[in-house]
C-alpha cells in the first residue's frame, strides 16, 4: 500500500494528463475541474466480495423481476405487497412504459447500487440507481495509472484486474441489440459525466453521438454518415434521463432527446439501456419494500440490508418520525446526487417546525433513515497525512442474461470531515477498489 | 470506428486549424519577443497587423501577458488552445485518450508558464506538446480519412497564416501542395475550380497572396 501512497502525486498527475474530469455548474457557468483521486484503496476481501456479489446479484434480479411485473400484470400490487400510491405517485412510473417488454426481458442493464459499512462490519444499502448510474470510468482508468505508478503495489497484492468493465459493457449492448451498431449517447460535452460517456465509447467501440446524428424511420433507428448513409442501431446506451430522451413521449421541450425513439423501442427494433421508466424500482420510497421484492420474486431472504427505513405514509412510521426526529436523516424521494437530505439534528426549531408541517402534509414525498455510523476510510488530506472520512461504494452490476458484478466499484468520500454527503457534485473525491483474488 | 458523420467533420476540421493556429502564431510570437527585447519594442502592433487581429493592447508589457495568456482574449493563443480542446474533447472516441492527452497537456504547459518566470522559454513546451499530438494523430489513429481531415484542417490553417504573415512565395507553395494531397485524401467535398485556379496563379506571375487566401475560404463546399 505505501507504494501507492508514495506515487499519489504522480497518478493525479497522469489522470490530469488523461483528462479524468467532471463537469459542474455552479452560479449558472460550466466549469470541468478533476476528479480528486485519493490513492489508499479501498481493499474488499475475497470472502467479503463474495458475499457481496450474492447479495447485489439477488437485490439486481429482483429488482429486474419488479420492472417486468409493474409495466405488465402489477401482480405485487394486486397481493398487498406494495402499496399502489407507492407506483401510480411516482414520478419514476412512467405511463407510456405500460405493457411494453424491452429486448430481453431486461431493464436494468448497468444498475450503480451505493452501499455503506457501518462500524460493526455490516454492509447496507442505501440507494440503488437503474436509470443512468454514473462512475464506473474513474476506478478502471485510475487502475490503468495505478498499475503504471506503482506496480510493485500489484505485485505484491492479488487485486482482481478492473479493466474489463469496457468490455462487461459491451457484452451487455451487444445481447441486447436487435441488430446494428451500438452508440452512447449523451447529452453532450457540458454534461457532468461526459468524460465517462467519451472514453467509455472509445474502450467499447460505440459511437459516441448527441443524436444530431440520428433519425428514425419506420420504427427503426439509423445513424447517418456524411455521405448520408444510413447504419441501422441496435442498441443504444443513452446517458440521458427518461424525461429527455423522446420529446415525442416525454417532455416535449426536450432538444436534447431523439424523436420517435420510443417507438422504435416499443416495437423491439432497438435496446435502449437502461430501459426507460426504471425510475419507479430506484425510487426512495420504493427502497423500503425491495426486501419484501426478494422474498416475493425470488423466495429469498434478502442477503444485503437496507439501511433501516421508515414510511411516514404508514402512521406507525410517521409517529416514530415525529419522535426521533432528530436522530434520522429525512430524504426527499424526487431529489438525488445527495441534494433533499436533511439531518433532524441539524434544523434550528423554527425550520425543524416548518418541516415537519411539510412532512405531515406530504408524508409519501419523504422516507426518514436511521443515521448509520459508516465505517471511515482513510485518505491523504492535502499535508500528506492519513485522516479519516465518511465514504460508500458504489457497486456495478451488469445484466446480459447472466447477473455480473464488477469485481470493483467506485468508492466515494467526503472531503469535509463533518459531512456525510460524498457526491463528487458537492465535492467529494474518489478511490479504487481493491478486490482480492484470494 | 467508420462512420463519419457531418458534425464529427466539422470537430476534426478545426481541430487540425485550432492546434496550427496555436502552433504558428507561438512560433511567430516568440520571434516577435525575441525582436521586442531590443530591436523593436513597439513591434507587437505590426505582429497583429500581419496576422489580422485588433490591437487592442496598448503596450508591450500588456501584449506579452495577454496575447498568450488571456482566455477572455478571443484572439488569444489560450482561446484558441482551448478551441482545439473544445474540438478534441467532443472526438475522444475517434482519436484516443493517448492523442487527447497532448492537447491537455499543452494547455497544462500554458497555463505553467503564465505562473513561470521565463515564460517565453516556458511556451516551448506547448510547441513540444502539439507536435506530439500531430505524431500521435499519425501513428495511433488508424483511419486514414479521419487522419486526413485533421491535417486537411491543419494545412488550410498553416497556409491561411503563412500568406498573412507573408511567407516566401516558396513554402506557401509547398504547404500548399502538401495541404492538396490531404484534401484529396479527405474525400471530402470541394471546389474543384479553386484548386484550378489557384494551381495557375502559382504556376503564373500572378501569385497574389490576398487572391488565394481569399479562394481558400470557399474551397470546402460542405
Amino acid at each position: 500500500m505505501n507504494q501507492i501512497i508514495k506515487k499519489s502525486e504522480t497518478i493525479n498527475k497522469l489522470l490530469s494528463r488523461y483528462g479524468v474530469k467532471f463537469g459542474i455548474y455552479k452560479n449558472g457557468t460550466f466549469k470541468e475541474q478533476l476528479f480528486p483521486f485519493d490513492p489508499i484503496p479501498r481493499v474488499i476481501k475475497h470472502d467479503e466480495f463474495l458475499f457481496l456479489e450474492k447479495g447485489l446479484t439477488q437485490r439486481v434480479d429482483a429488482l429486474n423481476c419488479f420492472l417486468l411485473d409493474i409495466y405488465s400484470n402489477k401482480q405485487i400490487v394486486k397481493d398487498g405487497i406494495i402499496p399502489e400510491e407507492f407506483i401510480y405517485s411516482a414520478k419514476g412510473f412512467l405511463p407510456p412504459c405500460d405493457g411494453v417488454v424491452p429486448p430481453k426481458k431486461i431493464y436494468s442493464h448497468i444498475s450503480g447500487i451505493d452501499l455503506v459499512q457501518s462500524k460493526d462490519d455490516n454492509w447496507y444499502i442505501l440507494e440503488d440507481n437503474l436509470r443512468v448510474p454514473s462512475g464506473a470510468s474513474y476506478p478502471m482508468i485510475s487502475r490503468e495509472l495505478q498499475r503504471r505508478s506503482a506496480p510493485d503495489a500489484f505485485s505484491s497484492n492479488s487485486v482482481i484486474d478492473n479493466r474489463n468493465y469496457a468490455d462487461l459493457l459491451k457484452e451487455v449492448m451487444d445481447y441486447v441489440n436487435t441488430g446494428g451498431i451500438n452508440v452512447i449517447l449523451s447529452p453532450g460535452r457540458y454534461n457532468a459525466a461526459f468524460f465517462e460517456h467519451s472514453y467509455l465509447a472509445e474502450m467499447t467501440g460505440a459511437v459516441l453521438t448527441t443524436g444530431k446524428d440520428i433519425v428514425c424511420e419506420n420504427d427503426n433507428l439509423y445513424y447517418i454518415d456524411y455521405n448520408g448513409k444510413k447504419q441501422r442501431v441496435g442498441a443504444v446506451y443513452r446517458r440521458i434521463s427518461d424525461e429527455y430522451l423522446d420529446p415525442m413521449t416525454f417532455n416535449e421541450e426536450s432538444v436534447i432527446g431523439i424523436p420517435h425513439i420510443f417507438e422504435a423501442y416499443k416495437k423491439g427494433n432497438v435496446a435502449l439501456l437502461n430501459a426507460p421508466g426504471n425510475g419507479i424500482a430506484d425510487d426512495k420510497g420504493i427502497y423500503y419494500f425491495v426486501p419484501k421484492m426478494i422474498k416475493y420474486y425470488l423466495g429469498e431472504d434478502a442477503v444485503l440490508m437496507n439501511a433501516p427505513t421508515y414510511l411516514p405514509f404508514y402512521e406507525e412510521d410517521m409517529n416514530y418520525v415525529l419522535s426521533n426526529f432528530d436522530k434520522l436523516v429525512i430524504k426527499d424521494v424526487a431529489e438525488a446526487g445527495g441534494y433533499g437530505v436533511i439531518f433532524g439534528n441539524s434544523l434550528t426549531k423554527e425550520k425543524k417546525a416548518e418541516f415537519i408541517d411539510l412532512l405531515k402534509s406530504q408524508p409519501r414525498r419523504f422516507i426518514a433513515q436511521e443515521v448509520i455510523d459508516f465505517y471511515d476510510l482513510d485518505i491523504l488530506d492535502e499535508k500528506g497525512n492519513q485522516v479519516p472520512r465518511k465514504a460508500d461504494l458504489r457497486a456495478f452490476v451488469l445484466s446480459n442474461g447472466k447477473t455480473k458484478v464488477w469485481p470493483s466499484g467506485l468508492t466515494r468520500f467526503s472531503r469535509d470531515p463533518d459531512s456525510f454527503i460524498v457526491n463528487s457534485s458537492q465535492g467529494g473525491g474518489f478511490k479504487d477498489t481493491w478486490v482480492l483474488s484470494r | 470506428m467508420g462512420i463519419i458523420t457531418i458534425d464529427k467533420i466539422d470537430h476534426l476540421f478545426w481541430l487540425g486549424r485550432y492546434t496550427e493556429r496555436v502552433h504558428t502564431t507561438l512560433k511567430y510570437f516568440l520571434k516577435g519577443t525575441d525582436r521586442m527585447i531590443d530591436a523593436d519594442p513597439e513591434y507587437y502592433a505590426e505582429f497583429c497587423k500581419k496576422i489580422g487581429i485588433v490591437n487592442v493592447y496598448g503596450s508591450k508589457e500588456k501584449f506579452l501577458q495577454t496575447y498568450p495568456f488571456d482566455e477572455s482574449d478571443p484572439n488569444s493563443i489560450i482561446t484558441n488552445l482551448n478551441r482545439a480542446y473544445d474540438n478534441a474533447i467532443v472526438m475522444r472516441d475517434y482519436i484516443g485518450t493517448e492523442t487527447m492527452a497532448y492537447i491537455q497537456l499543452a494547455l497544462d504547459d500554458i497555463k505553467m508558464a503564465e505562473r513561470g518566470n521565463s515564460q517565453s522559454a516556458d511556451l516551448i513546451l506547448v510547441i513540444d506538446h502539439l507536435l506530439a499530438f500531430w505524431g500521435c494523430v499519425n501513428d495511433m489513429i488508424d483511419n486514414e480519412q479521419i487522419r486526413n481531415i485533421i491535417k486537411l484542417g491543419q494545412g488550410i490553417e498553416r497556409l491561411d497564416l503563412y500568406l498573412s504573415l507573408g511567407n516566401p512565395s516558396y513554402e506557401i507553395i509547398r504547404v500548399y501542395r502538401r495541404m492538396k494531397q490531404f484534401l484529396l485524401k479527405s474525400k471530402l467535398r470541394y471546389d474543384e475550380n479553386v484548386i484550378y485556379t489557384i494551381d495557375n496563379m502559382i504556376s503564373g506571375s500572378d501569385f497574389n497572396y490576398q487572391s488565394v487566401k481569399n479562394l481558400l475560404r470557399n474551397l470546402i463546399t460542405e
